[in-house]
């Protein structure tokens, strides 16, 4: 059979697809130990070619991986301030992907991330500094301080709404800095831990080894962030979060179907926070210190910054924010504070034109694309055409929206013919030989679909007394009476129908 | 309670209430939170310092050193600051409201966008003047009045006066005026108020400009006790918004009550000798907080359409 070549035309975007042995049996490679697979290839059918195509559906992962391992190739051969560069993008972007965990996922509009992040990582090098706990062991006492302050900032936040918490948690870590700097001990190093022990050795801190292997753990924590974000937010919790995820309905609906939502917020929330505590001591550990300027607004506005950018509510967007906005801010600090400027004016346009950020733009370049498209069809249609333009995508048989614009320009054409000499014409004479216009109008009248069609009942058998009435083209279904005149001569019946039929015509 | 105390705790009360009323009001009629309201304050600010730099030769030219040189000199520090906190009002309505206000997640986006604005509007007043401190002209002049044996600043008893006569000035305009009404109505029902006739777009000008001017006012009159400086409004913007939202968003007496409760609050605290300064914003959070948590609308909020 010779392969017959296609063209690529209509609305099917071109994708790369496979095409696999028709008589292959199909094997997946799954995770271990879980039913889900890899990646999400569907087999699909070509419907012109009927040939089996295999398509990935999606793409996410793939882009996700190429990403990551490009960070992962080009930082050994990056200068070190790039390094340490790229080490904060990591950090930030940890941060970022639990953050929206919570915005997202659990719905609840914190702003005491960094509260958190900075609470946990104080009590970690505090009790790295004065209790002498080895560093190994700062990781763990970071998610438990992180447990407990989740689980204290959470409580109020099943009772406030949206806004009203946001601003309450702000004031939080407004509490958290003031406190920090009133503690006494610190005064004299301006409320900043210094000396926390590290996982990089002494003699390594920000020499190039070290800056590498900091930039190894800041990977690590990235991942691990990345891994949180997907058991929570793919897994059971997000599935039940995403029931009454948009609307104050949808909160009454998952509540309907027995699903305790606030329990859930709160979980994601507590187990976010954790995480966030593991990020705090590792960013003590990272700096080797620790101070109240990650309590203050400005960070906590440029993190927030970094989100808005790349699209709130999505990991990838939080991942790309932070890139964006770490690069701006660190990269670029030779502009000095137009760079800050910079950044509010990005995060300021992507508002304005974009729906969902960055990561969003793609979409929203399609649907403005698709409408676009749709305008420009609507523009090619003649107005009144039978069938609208929205409506010609949806009829499968394309055989059908040519036949209504035949049959439009037919009546177009038939609506020019109609004046008053022919309707005077067919009043004269209903049955006989007419002129070529009328034959032509009547042609088509007869042609009529049988819904609707007029037709004339005589009222009494055997007596001149008629009515009109309309067919409903149904079977089974009774012709309904078109209007309450009767006639008592056959022919003005005739005309009647006549008149109504023109009316009709006239109309469409 | 001496009566010194309650005098610092009315001036700390008029500043909160005038930065609280031009949040509450914008978050009930037009439903914008709006966080650049601290540029506002700073860059009117910045505006009454250049204003008033320009014009103090021109003015010590014309009329000379006495009290009508004074009282043209506030009149041109009043007015430059209502005049640059309303202009900061129609840039936010410019941004924050005109391009996104008929779009998804308006309140979200807008509290973005006008964050943003915040940010740009201090970066640019640190880039162009620098981390200083400026003072501006005393309008209200230095000394103070002996009251039953204690003394009170004129700059304190101008504020509390000033504040006083523009809040009233305000609630009269919200309470008389055809604009006014139409103010309240998109308060109460923004929905109702459309189906009545009442434009969105057109009414939120006049309330940006209203409540940027507010800030303006506080500004000009906190210039009087501190200096202005690029990140003057940080404070007062977080104060401003607490209080706020103490009151309730949305409530004008609820804000207004706020402010005089956390006013107090504060120059108490501060008045205890083991708390001290230090602990100000300590225990005025710590009271928001726990307030909200009892009344999660705030103190003039409605308890209707709160999260069981």
């Amino acid at each position: 059979m010779s392969e017959k070549r296609f063209h690529k035309v209509g609305r099917r975007p071109y994708e790369l697809r496979l095409t696999p042995d028709g008589s292959a049996e199909r094997a997946r490679g799954r995770l271990p130990g879980t039913k889900r697979h890899w990646l999400q290839w569907r087999d699909v059918h070509n419907p012109k070619t009927l040939r089996r195509e295999r398509v990935l559906v999606d793409k996410k992962p793939l882009w996700w991986v190429i990403g990551l391992s490009f960070l992962v190739i080009i930082t050994p051969f990056l200068p070190n301030s790039l390094i340490s560069v790229v080490s904060i993008f990591c950090v930030y972007a940890s941060i970022n992907v639990l953050w929206t965990l919570i915005i997202g996922t659990a719905g609840i509009f914190s702003l005491a991330t960094l509260a958190v992040v900075g609470a946990s990582g104080y009590i970690a090098a505090a009790a790295n500094v004065y209790l002498g706990v080895p560093w190994p062991f700062m990781l763990l006492i970071g998610p438990l301080a992180g447990l407990v302050f989740g689980a204290v900032l959470a409580a109020p936040s099943t009772r406030l709404d949206g806004l009203y918490y946001a601003l309450l948690t702000m004031g939080v870590a407004e509490i958290c800095r003031v406190f920090v700097m009133q503690l006494r001990p610190l005064t004299a190093s301006g409320g900043a831990i210094t000396n926390v022990d590290s996982f990089i050795p002494e003699d390594w801190f920000l020499q190039r080894p070290g800056l590498l292997l900091g930039f190894a753990g800041a990977f690590l924590l990235l991942l691990g962030a990345l891994l949180v974000w997907r058991l929570v937010n793919s897994e059971r919790l997000g599935m039940l979060l995403r029931v009454a995820k948009t609307s104050r309905e949808d909160e009454a609906f998952a509540e309907a179907i027995g699903i305790d939502f606030r329990r859930a917020r709160l979980l994601v929330f507590v187990i976010s926070s954790a995480a966030l505590g593991v990020v705090g001591a590792f960013y003590a550990m990272y700096f080797r210190s620790i101070s109240p300027q990650i309590f203050s607004l400005d960070q906590l506005l440029l993190l927030f910054a970094m989100m808005v950018i790349g699209g709130l509510g999505r990991a990838e967007g939080a991942v790309i924010g932070a890139a964006v906005v770490t690069i701006i801010d660190k990269g670029l600090i030779t502009l000095g504070p137009p760079r800050i400027i910079l950044v509010a004016l990005i995060m300021i346009g992507v508002t304005i034109f974009a729906r969902e950020g960055l990561t969003g733009a793609r979409d929203q370049f399609r649907d403005f694309r698709k409408r676009k498209a749709g305008e420009r069809r609507a523009g090619r249609t003649d107005k009144g055409g039978e069938a609208m333009p929205e409506e010609a995508t949806d009829v499968h048989d394309k055989q059908e929206l040519y036949y209504r614009r035949f049959n439009k320009r037919l009546r177009d054409r038939l609506k020019e013919l109609i004046t008053p000499e022919l309707i005077e014409e067919h009043k004269r004479d209903p049955l006989g030989h007419h002129s070529d216009a009328l034959s032509r109008v009547l042609n088509y009248f007869r042609r009529g679909e049988m819904a609707d069609k007029y037709v004339i009942h005589r009222m009494i058998p055997a007596e001149e007394k008629f009515r009109i009435m309309a067919v409903s083209g149904q079977r089974g279904m009774p012709p309904r009476v078109v209007d309450d005149r009767e006639y008592t001569d056959i022919k003005d019946a005739y005309h009647a129908v006549f008149l109504l039929r023109v009316n009709d015509l006239l109309e469409s | 309670m001496d009566l010194g105390l309650i005098i610092y705790a009315l001036n700390l009360s008029a500043i909160y209430a005038l930065m609280a009323i031009g949040i509450s009001i914008l978050w009930s009629s037009v439903g914008i939170i709006n966080m650049a309201h601290g540029a506002t304050f700073a860059v009117s600010g910045y505006a009454a310092w250049l204003v008033t730099g320009v014009m103090k030769p021109v003015i010590a030219d014309i009329l000379g050193n006495g009290g009508l040189a004074t009282f043209a000199m506030a009149g041109t520090l009043v007015g430059s600051a209502l005049v640059a906190g309303a202009l900061c009002g129609v840039v936010i309505y410019l941004l924050a409201f005109l391009p996104i206000h008929d779009k998804p997640n308006f309140q979200v986006r807008a509290l973005i966008v006008t964050l943003g604005l915040n940010i740009a509007a201090v970066q640019g007043l640190l880039w162009t003047f620098g981390p200083r401190n400026q003072g501006l002209p005393k309008i209200f002049g230095f000394g103070r009045w002996e009251v039953w044996g204690t003394k009170i600043r004129y700059d304190q008893a101008g504020t509390i006066i000033g504040a006083a006569i523009i809040m009233t000035l305000t609630l009269a305009w919200l309470r008389y005026s055809r604009r006014g009404l139409e103010v309240r109505a998109m308060m109460q029902n923004a929905e109702g108020a459309a189906y009545s006739g009442i434009s969105r777009q057109v009414t939120a000008l006049p309330v940006l400009m209203l409540t940027g001017a507010l800030a303006g006012m506080a500004a000009a009159l906190l210039s009087q006790t501190i200096f202005v400086s690029p990140t003057a409004g940080v404070i007062p913007l977080v104060k401003g918004l607490t209080i706020a939202l103490l009151g309730g968003l949305g409530s004008v007496p609820g804000a207004m009550i706020g402010a005089l409760l956390v006013g107090f609050l504060e120059a108490i605290v501060g008045a205890i000798p083991f708390l001290g300064q230090r602990y100000v914003m300590f225990a005025t959070f710590l009271f928001i907080i726990a307030v909200l948590i009892i009344r999660p609308r705030g103190i003039g909020g409605l308890l209707d359409d709160t999260r069981e």
